[in-house]
């Protein structure tokens, strides 16, 4: 569903990105792993428009948008929840959701309200908050809203970066469960994450991203018997 | 007392117009964070248009306030374009320098067309005063309070209920979550800061028929005046460009009665300084600068 | 040698020189400054009274001036040390004006040789001829005015190379890492804006000096933003850029007279083309770098 090939990206005068290869399959949760630094956060935001590639192709459902506007590409069906939340602190939950619906408010406004109902009613906690300010939620209040905001564009494919950091374990699990529950629902997703953990309870596919290029590429059960994996990300005792 | 409540009434007069020039300098801080030091410049670019309308062509009301706003969206889009379109968002400096330099640019193009000090610019109901009991107003101030009110309150209205007013505050607030949420922040930006300039373009239309006449030193003053309301109500909030806007008109008015005209703006500069050493979120700004640190603070 | 003309632009461009380095100082620990102008006034002001109704000799008096513009730093820098940013510049704009404003009516006047000599509010302050009684020559002045300059420059270039000079780098490019590195950031910024206003008093003094006459309204705010401009123009990875600035404006430009009458419609114009491909001006610290390892590598080779 989205391709990503030969992507090479600056971000400022590093090369964060040096050739990386990596596809989603349509319905299923693909993760990338990495350390700190391997360029994931950049890769995410090369596919969601906020960076441009210097070479390198991202298609997403047979559509080429190498460096389309972040607009373009929301348009099409991807959504990003962006590292550190990135609400808008001064608007209230309600606004930021309105404000997740931007790109349809011209031109289907009942149904993206209605989805904004339907929102509320999948999210308790943000119900509980509509009319307070997006600033005054906790950090997994913020996380929420922060899925729920891109879910407003009704994207066919969710990027997610790193939702579970600086969350409490308890958090964390409840974020996972929602992560399954919209891919049973459909969404495909695209999911950068630290916590390997975490991730090997819900990804269908791996990829490993280190210093900028894909070093591992494969499934759960081989990602598990990978020896280097094993003792870099699982952090296991046999290491 | 009643002295002072005449000074107070004048004050807010001419408060109207500075609160008018702060909500245009707000709007375009809320939206670039970048100052803007060419935003008086283009007010007196449109300014002169409408004298030039005026003076070829006998031009009515109507004509020349539309021409004064469109002159000065039309260099506002020049000055968006150049000083903050093309440099890089983090070279805040930058951008204000080249803001100036394109002010001497403006004054010097308008200077150039316009060679004598002072040009005629039509009043509005000029010499008529309304009474009330001990107090009186000019008719052409109860104007400027009117339109400026109607003005504000249209503002308010395009910034909290519609979708655009909505884009606006999202990229004030966040430009990188709004980019996320599929808003276009360039035409965003470009959008606002052109109904900032046609903003300032009402303000000049409604000073120069105040005054009757207008100098290229506008610039200068409106720039000026418009900084210091907006800094003193606080930075980026429409409820503080007001306030600050009148504050401003109301303790330069009482100064310029019990002090004289030397020390008038030297009392404006003084509480900016204050407030901007004890409160530098200015007086409505504080409440919100600290809802954002402490909402930056949190994990 | 040289003819007068040459010789007022070169001490036009000494003299804003010492302002450019001032703002440019205040920006490298990370701050705008749109007030410099007014420790060009304080100075101006206060060696003038010294040399013209003190009797101070003319180096006592600039001297004085400039510790006295300093002092007007210390002045700005406590009370503005908790701001930053847009809220600093703004502040530092207030400050100016307020000094200007009070110029406007500061009256302070003593007779000297049966005449009123001394500053008298929006009039101005007439009459500081120490250059004149002391018969120094225009081109002799000049000779002062840049060696006064020379020194300053020598003292600000010998700073920036030490490890003081890297300090104050990192004060301005992030001052939370400098904090955590035990640099006193507060002293930092408070010493740096009180120098600067030492620097620019240097310049007022010798201005005053030069043109015998001063008022207010010559230290306006257009003063102070020119020298911002000049550090911005010319970059801000050297001490030498600020100069640079000055020289492509004044020296250059206003000079020549070329392009005489709509000079500012073509040098705005390539000022804020030059700030679109280069936003911190010609000589920045990339333009410093390559610079520097071009001399270094041509001394190797000799």
């Amino acid at each position: 569903m989205l391709e990503v090939a030969g992507l090479v990206t600056n971000y400022g005068m590093i090369e964060a990105l040096k050739g990386v290869d990596i596809s989603a399959a349509e319905g299923r949760i693909t993760c990338v792993l990495g350390p700190n630094g391997a360029g994931k956060t950049t890769l995410l935001m090369t596919i969601a428009g906020l960076l441009r590639p210097r070479r390198g192709s991202v298609t997403f459902e047979g559509r080429d948008i190498t460096g389309a506007s972040s607009t373009t590409v929301v348009r099409q069906g991807l959504a990003l929840v962006p590292e550190n939340r990135l609400v808008f602190p001064d608007m209230t939950v309600r606004e930021n959701l309105v404000a997740g619906a931007y790109t349809r408010l011209a031109s289907e406004r009942g149904e993206a309200m209605a989805d904004l109902d339907r929102m509320l009613e999948r999210f308790p906690v943000l119900q509980a908050r509509v009319n307070a300010n997006a600033g005054t939620l906790s950090g997994g209040e913020q996380q929420m809203l922060a899925v729920a905001r891109a879910l407003m564009t009704k994207p066919r494919c969710l990027l997610m970066d790193e939702p579970s950091l600086g969350l409490a374990p308890l958090i964390v699990a409840e974020v996972f469960n929602i992560i399954r529950e919209l891919n049973e629902a459909g969404t495909t997703i695209l999911l950068v994450e630290q916590n390997a953990h975490m991730a090997l309870t819900v990804a269908h596919h791996f990829f490993l991203l280190d210093q900028g290029r894909v070093a591992f590429d494969g499934d759960p059960g081989t990602m598990a018997e990978d020896e280097v994996i094993q003792r870099a990300y699982l952090g296991s005792a046999g290491g | 007392m009643a002295d002072f409540l005449q000074n107070c009434l004048d004050g807010i007069a001419t408060g109207a117009a500075y609160a008018l020039l702060a909500l245009g300098f707000t709007l375009i801080f809320g939206v670039l964070r970048r100052l803007n030091l060419s935003y008086g410049p283009s007010i007196m670019a449109g300014v002169f248009a409408g004298t030039a309308l005026y003076m070829g062509f006998n031009a009515g009301l109507a004509e020349i306030a539309i021409a004064t706003v469109i002159g000065a969206v039309v260099v506002g889009a020049y000055i968006e374009r150049l000083c903050f379109w093309a440099i890089r968002k983090d070279m805040a400096v930058a951008s204000m320098v080249s803001s100036f330099v394109i002010w001497m640019q403006i004054e010097e193009a308008v200077t150039l067309l316009f060679p004598d000090r002072t040009y005629a610019f039509p009043g509005i109901l000029a010499d008529a005063v309304v009474e009330f009991g001990p107090f009186f107003l000019r008719a052409s101030s109860l104007a400027m309070l009117a339109i400026a009110a109607i003005a504000v309150l249209g503002l308010l209205a395009l910034i909290y209920r519609t979708h655009f007013g909505l884009a606006v505050r999202a990229v004030s607030e966040n430009p990188e979550a709004a980019r996320v949420a599929g808003v276009n922040t360039g035409l965003v930006t470009f959008l606002a800061f052109a109904c900032a300039s046609a903003l300032g373009g009402l303000a000049g239309f409604l000073i120069a028929a105040g005054d009757q006449q207008i100098t290229p030193l506008f610039g200068l003053w409106a720039t000026f005046k418009g900084l210091i309301a907006m800094m003193l109500g606080g930075m980026g909030s429409i409820p503080g460009a007001v306030l600050g806007g009148l504050l401003l008109g109301v303790v330069e008015a009482n100064a310029l009665w019990y002090l004289g005209v030397e020390t008038r703006d030297l009392v404006a500069y003084m509480l900016l300084f204050v407030v901007l050493t004890f409160r530098p979120g200015g007086l409505m700004g504080q409440a919100a600068l600290m809802a954002r640190r402490a909402a930056e603070s949190r994990v | 040698m040289l003819d007068d003309h040459l010789i007022g632009v070169l001490s036009n461009m000494g003299m804003i020189s010492f302002i450019a380095l001032s703002a440019y100082l205040v920006l490298v620990v990370g701050e705008i400054s749109f007030g410099q102008q007014a420790f060009f006034a304080i100075s101006a002001y206060a060696s003038g009274i010294a040399s013209a109704m003190w009797g101070w000799p003319f180096l006592a008096a600039v001297l004085w001036g400039a510790a006295i513009a300093g002092l007007g730093g210390l002045l700005l820098a406590i009370p503005t040390l908790r701001i930053r940013g847009l809220y600093f510049a703004i502040a530092t704009l207030a400050f100016a004006e307020m000094v200007r404003l009070a110029l406007e009516i500061f009256t302070y006047q003593v007779e000297v040789d049966g005449e009123l000599v001394g500053p008298d509010g929006s009039e101005g302050f007439r009459d500081i001829r120490y250059i004149y009684e002391a018969d120094i020559s225009a081109g002799e002045f000049l000779l002062v005015i840049l060696g006064l300059l020379a020194v300053t420059l020598a003292i600000i270039l010998w700073i920036e190379r030490t490890r003081l000079g890297a300090i104050l780098r990192m004060v301005g490019e992030d001052p939370a890492l400098a904090r955590l590195q035990g640099v006193n950031v507060n002293l930092a910024k408070i010493a740096t804006v009180a120098a600067a206003g030492l620097v620019a008093g240097i310049g007022g003094a010798l201005y005053a000096h030069l043109n015998t006459y001063v008022e207010p309204k010559i230290f306006n705010v257009m003063l102070g933003v020119h020298g911002l401009a000049y550090g911005l123009i010319g970059g801000l990875g050297t001490a030498f850029g600020p100069l640079l600035g000055v020289a492509l404006d004044i020296g250059v430009l206003e000079s020549t007279r070329a392009f005489s009458g709509y000079r500012m419609i073509v040098f705005g114009g390539l000022v804020a083309v030059l700030l679109i491909v280069r936003p911190r001006g010609l000589l920045d610290e990339a333009a410093v770098y390559r610079i520097r390892r071009f001399l270094l590598r041509k001394h190797a080779g000799d």
